[in-house]
């Protein structure tokens, strides 16, 4: 737990500040070391087939995966704990007409319709955060819900229904606070699986444009040259199998601390 | 020959002794009860030495002269299969559900190395544990039996296999008062019956009164007091003992110093409440079938009734805290708005307090905040100062050191809980109390000073009080008036003397034997 945590956070602060330590931009070519090898002077992990510097492009591609992953976990945490909330705490026939939205979606094939929206709005990083924030919160609502209508039962709500307290007070003093536990340990439980389908729809050529690179592009490049490259392939696959470990690590210790 | 010796027995689990050197023996045929507060590890004492507890026993424990301390886990699942056998606490979590009633016990049976029961067999297993239709039971799911059904089934299946010794660790401590008498004196039956040793848990002295022939005290790890049932529970030598004895609510008590009755002050007028039945069954089950109640200012009344009779469904309808279908409420003689249109200053007269104290008070706030909160909505002519003297005054009033205010709930013990969430429910000054089982989580120590600190607001503030409880003996400790509720429906009630002395409905006369 605290090791994945440890490693999490290098990982974050390396995306953030590495490339600034770099002598190579992670868009620049040196015309002299185009295909190097590790340890090439200047290249300590080799440059790309058209001579970019491979640690640069690698840490720059974890923070825009890392970016995106952050900012669709949190359009789901907004999103998702809104809905959530609002069907637990009215129950009823709001909570079955919220909840079989949820589901309807939920059969929707989103993959597809991800790849739909890029094909008719074009490729935009923006799209890609949108798309996949609105499909991630879905779980988030379900969560969020059940653990309302656990909360409703529970005598302390009761406790401030009697003092007065109106029900949205008894939502955001009482209740919110008290899934704010589980809610962040599903939140973390999200971003692997984002930071997963980025990956898949750049290897697909349907996330982020070149120059700008992810961890997706640059495994789909390193699967070209794998043969002669097999680095190139490797570095960030490794960043990739890391990223996501310590993130699902982290999330089920946190959920199981929780109770959920 | 003793069956069981137990010789400087400790229990630890990292590094904290929960049980410090405490010796015992018990014959065969007997009963010894450990009864003690929660926390004196008495239930450790009992499962520790046959490995159905993280920790770690030391000493020396003989079943019939075989050592148990320092076997492994293969030879303790044989000595739990072959010569004893357990009852747990929580019937509710002790069967394991996807599996029918005959499955379970038929593993029960065979565990120690017994053939197949026949299905007769274990019907007449389940009619001697005094289930209805046993065949029938056999082909049900846990789910499909009440609590005390469940407790039943658990007895037979800890006796299935002709145990030389029965653990009985809180078996009744779950059921009602009246479930609690019959399934004590089934144990017992069956001991006398078979010549089993019972080791009887209990916090409840008063459970255990007449059914243990050697009752031993236990408090923070040590037996305080050993001694025969009958001497013991009438002249103590420990103080603990005799605090214990003191605080056991008892029919035959004197009655209770009472404040005086004044005006009318709730006026509840045919409350009905129904709820649907959940799945696809259709219909609604009738949980309140209209019932009239009314309370007088300074009057103190008790609604008395065994689990699934209604009482508190009907104590949420009129406090406004629950869904209620049809009736209405006065309050001094106006209306009661419904739950949803109640404004503040209607809530201030009347405030609960309920039955799991922990759980009643949200565990991320500190101590002060949670007494302050009715302050903030209900009274707000006092200002952040005035509130938070009043907050202060309101901790002192219920006993509570001034140094807890900053706790949080988690950090309490579940007296003190409880005390907080009395000093939240006085904080606006209410008219009423709704004290909804107030007591039945407690032990039985922190439970009578918790009535005792009731009954001396009660009195002070001229509160009136509407108690919600299983148990006729707590009732009368604290109330004018009872009033017997059965299966939604108010059966009889009267003044607290004449109903306890004189029962006229059988299931009045049922609670009050439940509670001798």
């Amino acid at each position: 737990m605290r090791t994945a945590f440890a490693i999490l956070a290098a990982i974050v602060l390396l995306a953030l500040l590495g490339p600034f330590a770099l002598d190579w931009r992670y868009d620049a070519i040196d015309w002299n070391a185009v295909r190097a090898g590790p340890f090439t002077p200047g290249h300590a992990m080799g440059t790309d087939s058209v001579g970019r510097d491979l640690l640069a492009r690698t840490l720059v591609g974890t923070r825009v995966t890392l970016g995106v992953a952050a900012a669709a976990a949190l359009v789901s945490l907004v999103v998702g704990v809104a809905w959530g909330a609002i069907a637990g705490w009215c129950g009823g026939k709001i909570d079955e007409a919220m909840m079989r939205v949820v589901d309807a979606l939920y059969a929707l094939p989103f993959m597809f319709v991800v790849i739909l929206l890029m094909v008719v709005f074009g490729r935009s990083i923006l799209l890609v955060f949108l798309g996949i924030g609105a499909v991630e919160w879905l779980t988030m609502a379900r969560v969020v819900r059940g653990q309302m209508l656990a909360l409703r039962e529970r005598p302390f709500v009761t406790a401030a229904e009697a003092a007065g307290v109106p029900p949205a007070g008894i939502v955001l003093r009482h209740m919110l606070p008290n899934l704010a536990g589980v809610a962040i340990a599903y939140l973390l439980l999200t971003v692997p699986q984002v930071v997963m389908i980025e990956s898949f729809l750049s290897f697909l050529g349907l996330g982020v444009q070149e120059p700008m690179t992810s961890l997706g592009i640059l495994l789909k490049d390193g699967v070209d040259d794998m043969d002669i490259a097999p680095h190139a392939l490797l570095l960030p696959a490794a960043m990739l199998v890391a990223l996501l470990l310590c993130l699902t690590r982290a999330g089920e210790t946190l959920r199981d601390r929780f109770g959920a | 020959m003793s069956l069981l010796v137990a010789e400087r027995l400790s229990v630890t689990i990292g590094g904290r002794k929960l049980v410090d050197d405490v010796s015992f023996t018990l014959d065969a045929g007997r009963t010894l009860a450990l009864v003690g507060a929660s926390g004196s590890g008495k239930s450790q004492t009992c499962l520790a030495p046959f490995g159905l507890s993280p920790a770690t026993a030391h000493g020396s424990v003989r079943l019939d002269g075989d050592e148990l301390i320092g076997r492994g886990e293969t030879a303790l699942r044989g000595v739990r299969g072959g010569k004893v056998g357990f009852v747990f606490q929580q019937p509710l979590t002790a069967l394991t559900p996807h599996l029918r009633i005959g499955a379970q016990l038929r593993e029960a049976w065979t565990q120690a190395g017994a053939p197949p029961p026949t299905r007769a067999a274990m019907a007449a297993a389940l009619d001697r544990v005094g289930l209805d239709r046993p065949l029938e039971r056999l082909d049900q799911y846990p789910h499909r039996l009440s609590g005390g059904q469940r407790q039943r089934a658990l007895i037979a299946m800890a006796i299935a296999h002709h145990p030389r010794l029965l653990v009985a660790d809180e078996p009744t401590t779950a059921l009602d008062a009246v479930l609690r008498a019959e399934i004590m004196t089934l144990l017992c039956g069956l001991c006398a019956e078979r010549g089993m040793a019972m080791l009887l848990v209990s916090h409840d002295l008063a459970t255990v009164a007449d059914h243990a022939d050697q009752v031993a005290v236990m408090q923070t790890g040590r037996i305080v007091e050993t001694g025969p049932a009958e001497r013991l529970l009438v002249a103590p030598d420990s103080d603990y003992a005799r605090a214990l004895i003191a605080a056991s609510p008892r029919l035959d008590a004197p009655p209770p110093m009472l404040g005086a009755v004044g005006a009318p002050l709730v006026d509840a007028r045919g409350i009905s409440v129904s709820f649907r039945r959940p799945g696809w069954r259709a219909g609604k089950a009738i949980a309140v079938d209209g019932v009239s109640l009314d309370i007088a200012e300074g009057e103190a009344v008790a609604i008395v009734g065994g689990s699934g009779s209604g009482k508190s469904t009907l104590a949420r309808a009129i406090a406004r805290l629950g869904p209620i279908d049809a009736g209405t409420v006065g309050w001094r003689g106006a209306p009661l708005p419904e739950r949803r249109a109640m404004r503040p200053r209607d809530r201030a007269g009347l405030q609960p307090v309920f039955q799991d104290p922990v759980a009643s008070l949200d565990p991320l706030w500190t101590v002060a905040d949670i007494v302050a909160e009715p302050l903030r909505r209900l009274r707000p002519d006092l200002d952040r100062q005035k509130a938070a003297a009043r907050v202060e005054a309101m901790l002192v009033e219920v006993g509570l050191d001034r140094e807890l205010a900053d706790r949080r709930p988690a950090a309490l013990s579940g007296g003190q809980a409880q005390r907080v969430a009395i000093a939240r429910a006085l904080g606006p000054d209410p008219a009423m109390l709704l004290l909804d089982e107030a007591t039945s989580a407690l032990d039985v120590l922190a439970a009578g000073t918790i009535l005792d600190l009731l009954a001396r607001l009660q009195r002070e503030r001229g509160l009136a009080i509407l108690m919600i409880t299983h148990d006729l003996a707590v009732a009368r400790r604290l109330c004018h008036r009872i009033l017997v509720m059965d299966a939604g429906r108010i059966v009889e009630q009267g003044p607290a003397d004449r109903l306890i002395e004189a029962p006229v409905h059988a299931v009045t006369q049922r609670l009050v034997a439940a509670s001798r």
